[in-house]
């Protein structure tokens, strides 16, 4: 009797401490609705959402090698060099006399395409010349830097067509007051009315792609592949996976995730320049750890780096809200990395 | 000499198809010999010693006494930081927080002495002790990494990147959201930015400080040696260098870098040393945070993206240490450090977009990487 009441109590508290990041969030929505009247609501949320895009992005990109058990240090910068190269290919398109809409989805396909050799040479590097991970990723993050920096020379891309800023900054759905929907354009409406917009185009853009890559990560032989190789590399290679393969394949996702956050970036904020995603690696890496994986490898799914992700997301969007200066989110990010991973000592299974 | 040349080849050969297969390497040949051996450990040296052959033809006045009392006063935080980063490194850790306490010395001791100078505080004072306050708060971040790291069992990697957040934001506040602190005496950019001695080739020679007939008009006639930056950098770097290599401190780092368990079983304290490394590593980038003060004369906080501690890391690698663990020398992370000043020097003054500076140093490091991986057994 007294041992089953135990045993309910610790499987409450294991309860507890495996969810410990969503009763987070909950407590952070609390406190910001607390705070400031502004906060709860359908706006706020997808404002978070949408200031909240890159880090989504970047997480994933980094779940993808922390699962294998590398890290990549290059994203915030494969991310600059992706804002640079989109900007740049649609002002050429469009000097070349493509229309706007075809030089932005021929600029951003092409980005795609580019995005995927920073991670073809780190994967190269890391699994066939065995380069540890932080030195391949992070002599990348130079390499990305340099070139950005020399396509640039020290001016931030301009002269993008404006239907860039349109999309980027548009909602996928439009209420009008009169109750008519309308898709992508906002609807004129009377001074004084008010268009409720619903799903901002990026954060579609966004969740399109990381929708396809947890279900590879979940569901495909692939993604039991990585997993298997951030476990035990030697028993992966031992079972017949070929793990050299995987390895530049989890990089060359990662670099694909950090090309879609300069995308991204390019149409919300219409320009590129190399340190667009300067201080975001603390941010990627966070969202991922926050999430539960583990650094040594093997653990983290898409969803959890999600409300990992989620967390500072809240945070960054909460805090401007109620008027607090930025180094706070600073200090807290780095705050509750720190403590995610003491929790995830107390209540080790929280992945499994 | 042909057959010489002809065996030199197999270890590049082996190099291509990864660190495994090395072992056939060891046959003989090339790196068998004395001089071969000497090369290929300190390959960052041999070719710091050929960048700086090549940059003296491709720009005038790279080969320079004054070119090269600035290479060395503008990296004196370079020095100071990969300093610091071997230490770390060599247990098999990282300090990814290093660059943003440079910030935090920096702008923390310029507000101190702000504040104190506004308040009427005689001058001496006023700098004792904002270097006091500067020095002492750049303790506390390597305190909390080495607590984290060994009470509550956080990877290093974490640990530190966490306190980076945390020193970042706490600077940021300091600095008021992106403003450089202004208002420290100016006095301490005359000993940030002196030079041990002044030549007048007409008149005379003085220590530590400009003869009084020398403005700014006539600056460039006289001749200054040895910057007070320097005396900093050896200062630091002969201490750690000796602690590391003549010290039962530095054997214990190693051996915990070389086995965790095995330095647990020797009967080492390896929870106090760890602290110690984390503390000594946040403590010496508080100094070349503080030092940098002394040469701006103002706070400048830690820019985003400015990577120092990833560049220091760079410096460590490329001086030989290894990020697993057990290898490394102080040494070594200065020659580090210059061939990274060097190359970034060498390209401005050549003409060459500063740019380029960025991609060298990735190839380097990778190159460092696969030579260290290519010849284990010779480091």
């Amino acid at each position: 009797m007294h041992t089953d009441s135990a045993d309910q109590k610790s499987s409450l508290q294991e309860r507890l401490g495996r969810n410990w990041i969503a009763i987070f969030i909950l407590l952070l929505v609390l406190l910001f609705s607390v705070s400031s009247r502004a906060f709860f609501s359908i706006d706020t949320a997808q404002l978070i959402f949408f200031n909240g895009t890159e880090v989504f992005l970047l997480g994933i990109a980094e779940l993808f090698v922390i699962i294998t058990g590398g890290i990549d240090l290059s994203v915030g910068f494969v991310m600059g060099f992706s804002t640079v190269v989109t900007s740049k290919l649609i002002v050429m398109f469009a000097g070349l006399g493509f229309s706007p809409l075809a030089s932005i989805l021929a600029g951003s396909a092409a980005m795609m395409v580019i995005g995927l050799f920073p991670g073809l040479v780190n994967g190269w590097l890391v699994a066939y010349l065995r380069v540890p991970a932080f030195i391949a990723t992070f002599s990348m993050l130079g390499v990305t830097h340099g070139i950005s920096e020399l396509m640039t020379q020290g001016i931030p891309t301009k002269n993008l067509p404006s239907l860039a800023g349109i999309i980027g900054n548009g909602s996928f759905l439009y209420i009008a007051p009169n109750g008519a929907l309308s898709f992508f354009a906002r609807p004129q409406v009377a001074r004084g009315q008010t268009v409720i917009a619903i799903l901002p185009n990026m954060v579609v853009f966004a969740f399109f792609f990381i929708l396809i890559f947890a279900f590879i990560l979940g569901r495909m032989k692939f993604g039991r592949h990585l997993y298997a190789i951030g476990g035990n590399i030697d028993a992966a290679t031992r079972s017949g996976i070929n793990v050299k393969h995987d390895l530049v394949k989890a990089y060359v996702i990662s670099s694909l995730f950090a090309s879609l956050a300069g995308v991204s970036y390019v149409m919300k904020y219409i320009t590129g320049k190399p340190d667009a995603g300067a201080n975001m690696l603390l941010e990627a890496i966070a969202a991922v750890v926050i999430g539960g994986a583990s650094m040594a490898g093997g653990s983290g799914t898409v969803g959890r780096t999600i409300l990992g992700a989620l967390v500072i997301a809240i945070l960054e969007t909460g805090l401007r809200i109620i008027g607090m200066q930025t180094f706070m989110t600073y200090i807290l990010v780095g705050a509750i990395l720190i403590l995610a991973v003491i929790i995830d000592q107390v209540f080790p299974n929280r992945n499994r | 000499m042909a057959d010489q040349g002809r065996r030199a080849v197999r270890p590049a050969r082996s190099l291509a198809s990864g660190g495994g297969a090395v072992g056939d390497g060891a046959g003989g040949g090339f790196f068998q010999t004395t001089f071969g051996r000497f090369s290929a450990r300190n390959w960052a040296l041999i070719f710091l010693i050929m960048m700086i052959v090549v940059f003296s033809f491709t720009g005038r006045g790279f080969f320079d006494i004054v070119n090269f009392q600035n290479i060395i006063h503008l990296s004196t935080g370079a020095f100071l930081l990969a300093a610091a980063e071997t230490l770390v490194v060599i247990t098999g850790g990282i300090d990814l927080s290093i660059g943003y306490v440079y910030g935090l010395a920096s702008v923390l001791g310029a507000k101190v002495m702000q504040i104190l100078g506004a308040g009427g505080m005689a001058l001496p004072g006023v700098i004792a002790l904002g270097m006091l306050a500067a020095l002492l708060a750049s303790i506390l971040p390597g305190l909390g990494n080495g607590l984290l790291i060994t009470r509550f069992k956080v990877p290093p990697f974490i640990a530190t990147m966490g306190m980076w957040g945390i020193c970042n934001g706490v600077t940021l506040f300091l600095s008021d959201g992106f403003m450089p602190v202004m208002g420290a005496p100016s006095q301490i950019n005359d000993i940030g930015n002196s030079y041990f001695l002044y030549i007048d080739p007409s008149r005379s020679v003085s220590f530590f400080s400009k003869p009084p007939h020398i403005t700014m008009t006539n600056i460039r006639s006289i001749l200054r040696l040895v910057p007070n930056s320097l005396f900093l950098t050896l200062l630091v770097l002969l201490i750690l260098g000796f602690v590391m290599s003549r010290t039962r401190f530095g054997r214990h780092t190693y051996a915990i870098g070389g086995s965790m368990d095995a330095a647990v079983r020797a009967g080492i304290d390896v929870d106090r040393h760890l602290v110690m490394i984390y503390a000594i590593s946040s403590f010496v980038s508080g100094i070349a945070g503080l030092f940098n003060l002394f040469q701006t004369g103002i706070g400048n906080y830690t820019p985003s993206g400015a990577n120092y501690e990833l560049m220091a890391v760079a410096a460590v690698v490329i001086g030989g240490a290894s990020l697993t663990g057990g290898k490394g020398r102080i040494l070594g992370t200065a020659v580090g450090v210059l061939v990274l000043a060097v190359l970034e020097n060498g390209l401005q003054i050549a003409g060459i977009s500063a740019f380029y500076r960025y991609i060298g140093v990735g190839v380097l490091l990778t190159i460092a990487v696969i030579i260290d991986r290519a010849f284990p057994d010779l480091f």
